[in-house]
């Protein structure tokens, strides 16, 4: 063992410790054993979280909010990255919403997209709709519309700038040798541009994905009451009146905690994929 | 290591608690009521002398856990209360957000953590929050009916002298009182509905108008239109009923499924606070909001947070009023400054400062007759704010609040059955 994998073993411990000691605590105020309103062992809480129709209803809208926004943020931050490449512009405006704070971005789309917001306002003085309930209800509703735009608009940018990034590093010299042997423009697209931007994305959209499962601060100010996103259900349990139900939230962290540690796996396997490929071309050019 | 000593930690953790969990177990079984630890707790505290109670706090600090939620309150608290605590008795305050479950849950984990002190010395609370306390063995106490200016207190009020149906025990000292009320525009809903009947028929005449939020207030709103429907506040006294509640909650839930498909977004979505509730009403999205405090339409439209034409109103089938205490945890790092603190949010002036409608206009726990006849002539000629209801209706259509777990169960019943089938 090197020093450089001692002081790695170091990271990935001082990284896990708070996790594995968080987890496990979760585990033991699930069975009634640690937390607010442990009454010693029981698997109640357990049947109680999987046998509750909330529960599925929450995690089916937390995977498809999240799902649909990550391909919105990822259609655009392609889009944007490609047709404005060389665009100084773009790549200075892509940084606004990178700076505004997520409170702040829903808050926002709060007052701009709900039904006595700004453009509702417009609508009015231009006699398109004659009282707030007429224009389209996209804030708190069950699909989730606005929250799902705000999440896209707030990750976009993340995405398009690893997208700059990953074609920026791209070497030219590939593209000009399959220019030479008479590759068109579209050929060259999508058979060397492409798979090198998807590959190098590829990673950062999994990273996305799983940040917008745990979101809350967007999700509580746009989120309808039903279904409650995965966040908001566990802090509504955390919470809840009935001190014995507390120990619910601890288990649908754990199924939080599940689910963020399958999509780590999916991105390192994205990662090794993107490495392997960068060495590959690496050594061919 | 790290890794192994966060396992120890949690192992340990795991431990304490089924230890804890004895101790408390065979002290609820040998004495009850009294503190945990009764040399150097609240109870042994506020026996002494109150001058050597003074001599204890000066120069400490006092950690208030409290809702921090409300400009108005934190303007009275951080500017008003905070600076005479430090002339007065050299205590520096520092109010922190914590409030309700919040609490409970510290204290939970605090115990479990096993680090003697805790980092609170005071609690705002009342209600569930109490009680939980209370059954979690997590207050000390006795101590509030030791308090100087506790012999000020309006005892003879049944909304002071039980909280939710409780008796304090002095484990917790009043400092203030609240009403529910709704909220209305007089410009938008010049004749409001008065009674649970006639906004059931406004609320059908005026579809989307009109929702509830999914807090606090709005399962208190629930809470008395139980009370409304079936069988009056009286029917609910004395503990929770579960026969009782049944017939209450169906009559409650038989008005919703009636009305809800009029309510705002026709009952699919609700607001999550009152927060989100009063921008909505000052939007002109709905006709009403609500409010757990009779006055915060005083306070919110001097702030400029609703319109000036916006009234309190009081349902004439009843509204609930509740008071509101401070307490302190079983692990209060500085008892004597708890206390200092609990009994100057009893003396006149502060009682009159806290009620000053440019203030906060949070109702008095004290009783007028008793004061010296300054401070009572001050109490009676406390300026009326135009927008604030008059005292006599407030007091007229004043309910008491029952057992906690009526709330509780309302809460959970509404989410899983109302909330979430509202497809």
């Amino acid at each position: 063992m090197t020093s450089r994998d001692g002081a790695g073993y170091l990271a990935v411990a001082l990284i896990a410790a708070p996790v594995v000691a968080g987890g496990l605590y979760s585990l033991a105020a699930t069975v009634g054993i640690a937390g607010a309103g442990a009454d010693g062992f029981t698997t109640a809480r357990i049947i109680a979280v999987f046998g509750d129709g909330a529960t599925w209803a929450s995690l089916r809208f937390t995977l498809v909010s999240a799902f649909v926004a990550t391909v919105i943020a990822t259609a655009t931050a392609l889009s944007v990255s490609v047709l404005l490449r060389r665009s100084r512009v773009a790549r200075a405006a892509i940084a606004i919403p990178l700076a505004v704070p997520h409170a702040a971005a829903a808050l926002g789309v709060l007052l701009l997209l709900g039904q006595s917001g700004f453009l509702s306002r417009i609508a009015y003085a231009l006699g398109l709709v004659s009282q707030p309930a007429d224009f389209p209800a996209i804030v708190y509703d069950r699909a989730g519309t606005a929250m799902i735009l705000t999440f896209a608009w707030k990750e976009f940018p993340f995405l398009a700038l690893t997208a700059w990034a990953v074609l920026d590093a791209a070497d030219e010299s590939l593209s000009q040798v399959a220019q030479t042997l008479g590759a068109s423009a579209h050929d060259i697209f999508t058979r060397i541009t492409w798979p090198l931007l998807w590959r190098g994305v590829a990673p950062a959209v999994i990273a996305v994905f799983a940040f917008l499962i745990g979101q809350y601060e967007m999700a509580v100010l746009l989120a309808p009451s039903d279904p409650l996103p995965l966040s908001m259900l566990t802090y509504e349990r955390a919470l809840d009146a009935n001190l014995q139900r507390r120990g619910e939230a601890h288990l649908l962290s754990l199924i939080a905690l599940a689910l963020t540690i399958v999509l780590v796996l999916v991105h390192e396997r994205f990662r090794a994929n993107s490495d392997a490929l960068a060495q590959v071309v690496e050594h061919d050019a | 290591m790290m890794c192994c000593a966060a396992l120890l930690t949690v192992i340990s953790g795991a431990c304490g608690t089924s230890t804890d969990k004895a101790n408390r177990a065979s002290s609820i079984s040998s004495s009850t009521g009294t503190a945990p630890t009764a040399t150097s707790g609240a109870q042994a505290i506020a026996a002494l002398p109150w001058d050597s109670v003074l001599a204890r706090a000066r120069g400490t600090t006092v950690l208030w856990r409290m809702w921090r939620g409300d400009p108005a309150i934190n303007a009275f608290v951080d500017g008003w209360v905070a600076p005479r605590l430090l002339s007065h008795f050299g205590i520096t305050l520092k109010a922190v957000q914590g409030q309700g479950a919040e609490i409970v849950n510290a204290l939970v984990t605090e115990r479990e953590a096993g680090a003697g002190k805790g980092t609170a010395s005071l609690l705002w609370i009342n209600g569930e929050t109490f009680a939980q306390l209370r059954r979690e063995r997590l207050l000390d106490g006795p101590w509030a009916g030791r308090l100087p200016n506790a012999r000020y207190v309006d005892s003879s009020s049944a909304i002071i002298s039980r909280d939710f149906e409780q008796d304090p025990s002095g484990f917790e000292s009043p400092w203030g009182t609240v009403q529910f009320a709704l909220i209305y525009d007089t410009v938008r809903t010049p004749n409001p509905p008065r009674t649970f009947g006639a906004l059931e028929s406004w609320i059908q005449a005026h579809p989307g108008r009109f929702t509830h939020d999914q807090g606090f207030a709005g399962v208190t709103f629930l809470k008395m239109l139980m009370y409304a429907r079936s069988g009056g506040v009286a029917a609910y006294q004395g503990g929770f009923n579960e026969a009782r509640y049944t017939v209450g909650r169906d009559s409650v839930f038989a008005w919703l499924r009636r009305t809800r498909p009029a309510f705002w977004r026709k009952g699919e979505t609700y607001p999550p606070d009152v927060a989100a509730m009063h921008r909505l009403f000052a939007n002109g999205e709905i006709d009403f909001s609500m409010s757990f405090n009779q006055n915060e339409v005083v306070t919110k439209v001097r702030r400029g947070v609703l319109p000036s034409s916006a009234r309190a109103l009081l349902l004439q089938d009843g509204t609930i009023a509740n008071a509101h205490y401070v307490g302190v945890p079983f692990n209060a790092p500085n008892v004597a400054g708890a206390l200092v603190v609990a009994d100057f949010l009893l003396t006149p002036g502060a009682q009159y400062e806290k009620q000053r409608p440019a203030v906060w206009a949070d109702g008095t726990v004290l009783d007028a007759a008793k004061l010296p006849a300054a401070w009572r002539s001050k109490f009676e000629t406390l300026e009326q704010d135009p927008h604030a209801l008059p005292a006599d209706s407030l007091h007229k259509y004043a309910r008491p609040e029952v057992a906690p777990m009526y709330h509780e169960r309302l809460q959970a019943d509404w989410r899983a059955t109302i909330r979430h089938a509202s497809k």
